[in-house]
């Protein structure tokens, strides 16, 4: 339960210290924070010191204080993310499932030919009965289109 | 030496590539593929079984590895005691087993322990940068290119990009989400690492080349067919499409992942003709009965 206190702690003080968007001292902190929920000057001191040990926070001194900033910005964080999540670093372990995986052209092409085929048997008639129907083919013989 | 090697031989030859030749080139796989995974999955066992046991027979005498045949025909395993009495030669053939099998089982744990590392790692950033969405259940990440997916294992959760929640309707998302649920409660990465360290460690092997490029996709269809409980057809198809859409193509990828035309397809045509589970069954005789003759020469080789 501490711990996970303590996570939550992390992801306030980040989140100001990013909205801020400049650097800050824990007093500025803890009494933002305070306006929601009592927390305790050195809890929030002790956690930003974790975050500067991570490396996610970096400071310096103003006197007697400390001034905390962000070392990266959220978006480069989250960029980092999704680098993951897209797959785009080859060669490594399954680490995380992807709903869809990378696609070629060709799968592309064929995906949208499947869904476009299905919405065609749909829309002539009533869902689940369009088995062995061929995809929706326009009329060879029609005209081309343009002014006949 | 001697003819006791036939079985180990057959089941190597049988599990490593006649049935995985034979899953390949099947189309049941598709229409049943949990039935399909467990088929793969016992070729796994089965082939390090075999190969496990393919030098312990070439070491053994006449008389020790006819009792290790007869240990394998009815399935009774070596009690403790007789393991602590083995004699010189019969020790040496038990460390040779368990050196043969420690090569893939470390290939699989190095892996899982990596995958562990970076979904720690990835978890721990996701903590301070992601917020949690109790409609959702799921981690939102501020990014416009759609993105759904999931961490498994211990530190498992959901996620989807602020792009995606834009991009698909509740009940297309609903879909995704209800798709990677399943990826969780059915611990898939644990099959997907046992598959890439065999593709890892027996590169030429049939059984680890097809089963390597199977086994993910298999997997993902299992996954769909679980979401598609909850979900509608149009709406795990749509998502799919929505979601492969929103990212940019890549013409060099190959043959490597799990294929998104296949899915859609199997998604939107469910009624297919034939009788699967017939053919898997089928499959699964036909791997059976090849290691027949194999039994039958050994048994009745003068002893």
């Amino acid at each position: 339960m501490h711990v996970r206190r303590l996570g939550e702690l992390e992801a306030e003080i980040m989140d100001r210290l990013w909205a801020w968007q400049r650097p800050a001292t824990v007093r500025e902190i803890v009494d933002d924070i305070n306006r929601g929920r009592r927390v305790a000057y050195t809890t929030v001191m002790t956690v930003a010191d974790i975050l500067h040990r991570k490396g996610w926070l970096r400071r310096e001194k103003s006197g007697r204080a400390w001034l905390y900033e962000p070392v990266r910005s959220r978006e480069e964080y989250t960029a980092g993310l999704m680098r993951d999540a897209l797959g785009d670093s080859q060669d490594r372990p399954a680490a995380l499932l992807r709903f869809v995986e990378v696609i070629s052209d060709e799968d592309m092409a064929a995906l949208d030919a499947a869904l476009r085929a299905a919405r065609g048997d749909q829309d002539e008639q009533t869902f689940g009965a369009g088995r062995g129907r061929g995809p929706h083919v326009p009329d060879p013989d029609a005209p081309a289109g343009g002014p006949a | 030496m001697n003819h006791h090697l036939l079985i180990p031989l057959g089941l190597v030859l049988v599990t490593g590539v006649l049935v995985p030749w034979l899953l390949a080139r099947a189309r049941w796989p598709q229409q049943v593929p949990r039935l399909a995974l467990g088929v793969w999955a016992a070729c796994g066992a089965g082939f390090a079984a075999g190969a496990a046991l393919l030098p312990a027979q070439l070491v053994l005498t006449g008389a020790a590895s006819h009792r290790l045949s007869d240990m394998m025909f009815t399935f009774r395993p070596p009690t403790l005691d007789q393991l602590l009495h083995l004699d010189g030669r019969e020790r040496f053939a038990f460390s040779l087993s368990l050196l043969v099998l420690s090569v893939p089982t470390a290939a699989f744990v190095r892996r899982l322990a990596r995958a562990r590392r970076m979904r720690t790692r990835h978890a721990g950033v996701l903590r301070l940068v992601g917020r949690y969405d109790a409609t959702l259940r799921a981690t939102v990440l501020d990014d416009e290119r759609p993105a759904v997916y999931c961490l498994p294992g211990r530190s498992r959760r959901v996620v989807v990009s602020s792009g995606a929640v834009d991009t698909l309707t509740p009940a297309q998302l609903g879909a995704a989400l209800a798709h990677e649920r399943a990826h969780i409660s059915g611990r898939h990465h644990l099959l997907v690492a046992a598959a890439e360290a065999f593709a890892a460690v027996f590169p030429h092997l049939p059984l680890a080349r097809h089963g390597g490029s199977a086994v993910p996709l298999l997997l993902e269809m299992t996954a769909d067919d679980r979401a598609l409980r909850r979900c509608t057809r149009d709406a795990l198809a749509t998502a799919l499409y929505a979601l492969a859409s929103g990212r940019a193509p890549r013409s060099a990828f190959g043959a490597g992942g799990p294929s998104a035309a296949l899915r859609m397809r199997r998604i939107l045509t469910p009624h297919s003709a034939g009788h699967p589970v017939l053919y898997g069954l089928l499959t699964i005789a036909a791997g059976g009965l090849s290691m027949a003759p194999l039994v039958i020469a050994c048994c009745s080789f003068p002893q």
